[in-house]
């Protein structure tokens, strides 16, 4: 119950940032405005889907955005260089989501070493990779990729969309509904006892690094077919996005805290204050600053609202 | 001995619910006052309160005289008030020297040097019975009854004027806490003023000069420690009190049939042989000094530390498993209550459904992973009053329970799984005497259904009163097995002792 509230206070922000935005600028409820933000969220979805599991279950994931662009190159070079289909090549760039994200979870969970630290690692690697995949060119794909990212004709979403509104479902869904996603939490709020309740620990850790893993291998897709191309440089800087908009959504950088839906409020919020301070005519340099208050002003909220909470139990 | 050091009048505290009303209360210079009552009955919040971690809403708390109001530990700390917890706040990663001188360090101007600072961790290590603790041990590795005693000795050697200490002897076997009983009997005859909270009536009234009895956030009464007795206290306490469920524990119909093997297991932690098999429907007592490879013995059975010899299998229908981890464990139908309930057992700031509702693959309320979140809160409906647990609904916080209850919602995660064999570390500690009663009567219900119980305690008469077997754990050794017909308490504690009788004991 208390996270329903807590969920629905972020979605009234969201509603509230809208209609700021819709009084403020004269022509924010066009389609266009429409079609310029929800084009963009696909791949930040579901690259924010994996961060918040990972973060639930007491772990933090930077490796998103460079295996974003590592996969992105392999759907380039698979179907430019290796001629191979459109369903292949998604294919090979989410299995190379995979094993990034195995490596991830096999080093962090069965070997004990902090995720920040191996991930940080594979932040690494995996741009280097990318940049190896296309000699650190941009590759043209062209129209049979960007159709993913163009709106089906006669409603306005995108195939992309869609996967990325599906993704956002099945993980609230897995979250809340199903026994792993209770035990994902459980490990998150306390290993210890979770150990203790004969909840093998280890494999959760492990399989939600890989599944973030292979987000962020479809976020690559998303990611190319936005730009018809396989960009190396592709979602550089995304893993904090990432980190924000969970945070945003209430999710715990502690673990054992969190809500995928929240999450996705916290991606919508980002880009509609993106695209409606531009459209408010602000620069970009205002436009980080704001959104870096907004991000700081979330977690005050949240930790507000937990201390208050922590008062009454005494 | 005359003046009045704390007095306290009219002080009233509320979280949602009151919790403490209308509370006069008179401490002397020198005073050791007692304060009982069940969980749930403001003992912790009254201490909180003095402590500065809470703040009161009303009334009035004058030291020495002034007014004092704390607003938050710093304060009181200033003002010479000191507090041991109940839940423990030494931090893990620090040594044994840092923890205790923290608090200290911000007192004094200068820069303590390492070596007088060595020179006063070990005595003040000395004086709490821990003189061979090595002053750089990590805090962590520490076990439960160390860490108590520390926890004390961190908070006791500060000039204070109140000490208040909050169930300082739960972890702590007899001889420890008589050691830390003298302590206090100095501090006290030295001026300071002692508030000594806790279930331990015996230590309490042995202890205290005058004692309070709370009871639903009221003072019952305040009296003379040598006017009272324990039943008379555990009267004042509950109204409906029964003493020691004693008829409960018939002669269990116990079959032959062996429901788990251990077969000369060893671990890292506990290098000797260890060999026994366990039958339907027995409760097993495990006693032993504190570290004497209590707990160690209950993890390797639940597989939660790796044998380096031995096995260990689980006998039901005719099969045989061999148990390797916790999940295997889990699955045969084993169940496990960790000694320290916050960092073991709680999932902290979630609702009592989710943490009564974790560990199982919730049969029953799950098909094909997916719950059903109706049946599930049915279910845990049903335990909530079948184990009379005190709560406002499933979905109040789990920090919000009293002890007890919280005890008594990890117990109702393994009856959910039908489990049948129980490993409990020290079911009872920290527990009024009311839960005390339901968890032994909770115990021998198991047993009546042909449940196999192994536990742990400090108290051996716990063990005595509850167990059918008993055995005994001495320097991390199985020495002993005694059965309740040839049992008696000394035979027992010497058997506690056997293996340390090559060194002089080092308490009196």
């Amino acid at each position: 119950m208390r996270s329903l509230v807590k969920e629905n206070f972020i979605f009234a922000s969201l509603i509230l940032l809208v209609i700021f935005f819709g009084l403020a600028a004269d022509n924010f409820f066009s389609l266009v405005t429409l079609r310029t933000i929800l084009n963009q969220l696909p791949a930040l979805t579901v690259v924010t889907v994996g961060m918040t599991l990972v973060l639930i279950v007491g772990g933090i994931d930077l490796s998103v955005g460079s295996v974003l662009g590592f996969c992105a190159t392999i759907v380039g070079m698979a179907m430019m260089n290796w001629d191979f289909s459109i369903v292949t090549a998604c294919f090979l760039a989410i299995g190379a989501g995979i094993i990034c994200g195995s490596v991830n979870g096999i080093l962090a969970a069965y070997l004990a070493l902090p995720s920040f630290i191996v991930t940080l690692g594979m932040l690494e690697m995996a741009r280097g990779m990318a940049y190896i995949t296309t000699d650190s060119q941009t590759m043209y794909i062209g129209a049979s990729i960007q159709k993913l990212a163009l709106p089906i004709s006669g409603t306005g979403v995108s195939p992309a969309l869609v996967i990325a509104l599906s993704t956002v479902f099945a993980a609230q869904f897995i979250l809340t509904r199903t026994v792993p996603g209770r035990h994902i939490v459980a490990v998150g709020a306390n290993t210890r006892a979770a150990r203790m309740s004969g909840i093998d620990t280890k494999l959760y850790r492990m399989v939600v690094l890989a599944v973030s893993g292979a987000l962020a291998g479809l976020g690559g897709i998303f990611n190319a077919a936005y730009l018809g191309a396989a960009d190396p440089n592709a979602g550089a800087g995304m893993e904090l996005a990432a980190i924000a908009a969970a945070v945003i959504g209430g999710t715990s950088l502690m673990g054992g805290r969190g809500s995928v839906a929240g999450a996705f409020a916290g991606v919508l919020i980002i880009a509609i204050l993106q695209n409606g301070l531009a459209q408010l005519g602000v620069s970009e340099p205002a436009k980080r600053l704001i959104t870096g208050g907004v991000i700081i002003i979330a977690v005050f909220i949240d930790s507000w609202r937990i201390r208050r909470d922590r008062m009454r139990t005494g | 001995m005359a003046a009045a050091r704390l007095s306290i009048q009219n002080l009233h505290k509320s979280f949602s619910v009151p919790v403490l009303t209308g509370i006069n209360l008179t401490v002397k210079r020198g005073e050791i006052h007692g304060l009982v009552g069940e969980n749930g009955a403001g003992k912790t919040t009254f201490g909180s309160i003095l402590a500065g971690f809470v703040s009161k809403d009303n009334g009035m708390i004058t030291l020495d005289g002034v007014e004092y109001e704390p607003s938050g530990p710093k304060d009181a700390f200033e003002a010479g008030i000191s507090c041991a917890a109940q839940e423990l706040s030494l931090i893990n990663p620090l040594s044994v020297t840092e923890n205790i001188a923290l608090r200290k360090l911000p007192h004094s101007c200068s820069v303590i040097s390492g070596q007088e600072l060595e020179q006063r961790t070990r005595s003040i290590l000395q004086r709490v019975g821990l003189g061979s603790l090595d002053p750089d041990t990590r805090t962590g590795t520490l076990g439960l009854a160390e860490r108590q005693l520390l926890e004390f000795a961190k908070s006791v050697f500060l000039d204070c004027r109140v000490l208040i200490l909050d169930e300082p002897t739960a972890a702590l076997t007899a001889q420890q806490a008589s050691v830390l009983h003298e302590i206090v009997t100095g501090l006290a005859a030295s001026g300071t003023s002692v508030i000594y909270i806790s279930h331990r009536l015996q230590d309490v009234l042995e202890v205290s000069d005058n004692v309070t009895v709370l009871r639903d956030g009221r003072i019952v009464t305040t009296a003379p420690a040598g006017s009272m007795g324990v039943a008379e206290l555990m009267e004042y306490m509950s109204g409906d009190f029964q003493t020691g469920n004693k008829t409960a524990r018939c002669a269990a119909a116990q079959t032959p049939e062996p429901v788990l093997e251990v077969e000369h297991i060893t671990t890292e932690e506990l290098p000797h042989e260890i060999s026994f098999t366990a039958r339907a429907g027995e409760i097993i007592g495990i006693a032993g000094l504190s570290g004497s490879g209590r707990s160690e013995l209950l993890n390797a059975l639940f597989g939660l530390t790796p044998l380096t010899g031995g096995a260990i299998s689980r006998h039901s229908a005719g099969e045989k498993v061999r148990i390797s981890n916790p999940g295997t464990a889990k699955r045969s139908g084993m169940a496990y209550l960790g000694e320290d309930r916050q960092s073991m057992g709680l999932y902290p700031g979630h609702p009592v459904l989710t943490n009564m509702m974790v560990p199982g693959d919730l049969q029953g309320v799950a098909s094909m992973s997916l719950l059903d979140n109706r049946r599930e809160a049915a279910a845990a409906e049903k335990l909530v009053e079948e184990l009379s647990v005190k709560c406002d609904g499933l979905d109040q916080d789990i920090d919000q329970l009293s002890g007890g209850n919280q005890q008594k919602i990890l117990i109702a995660r393994w009856l959910y799984c039908n489990s049948d064999i129980f490993l409990f570390d020290e079911p009872t500690r920290g527990i009024d005497v009311g839960t005390k009663n339901m968890i032994y009567n909770l115990m021998f219900d198991l047993r009546h259904e042909g449940k196999t119980i192994l536990f742990t305690s400090s108290e051996i008469e716990e063990l005595m009163a509850v167990g059918d077997r008993i055995f005994v754990l001495s320097r991390r050794k199985l020495v002993e097995t005694f059965t309740a017909d040839n049992w008696s308490e000394t035979e027992i504690l010497a058997a506690c002792f056997r293996e340390f009788a090559t060194r002089t004991p080092h308490v009196h």
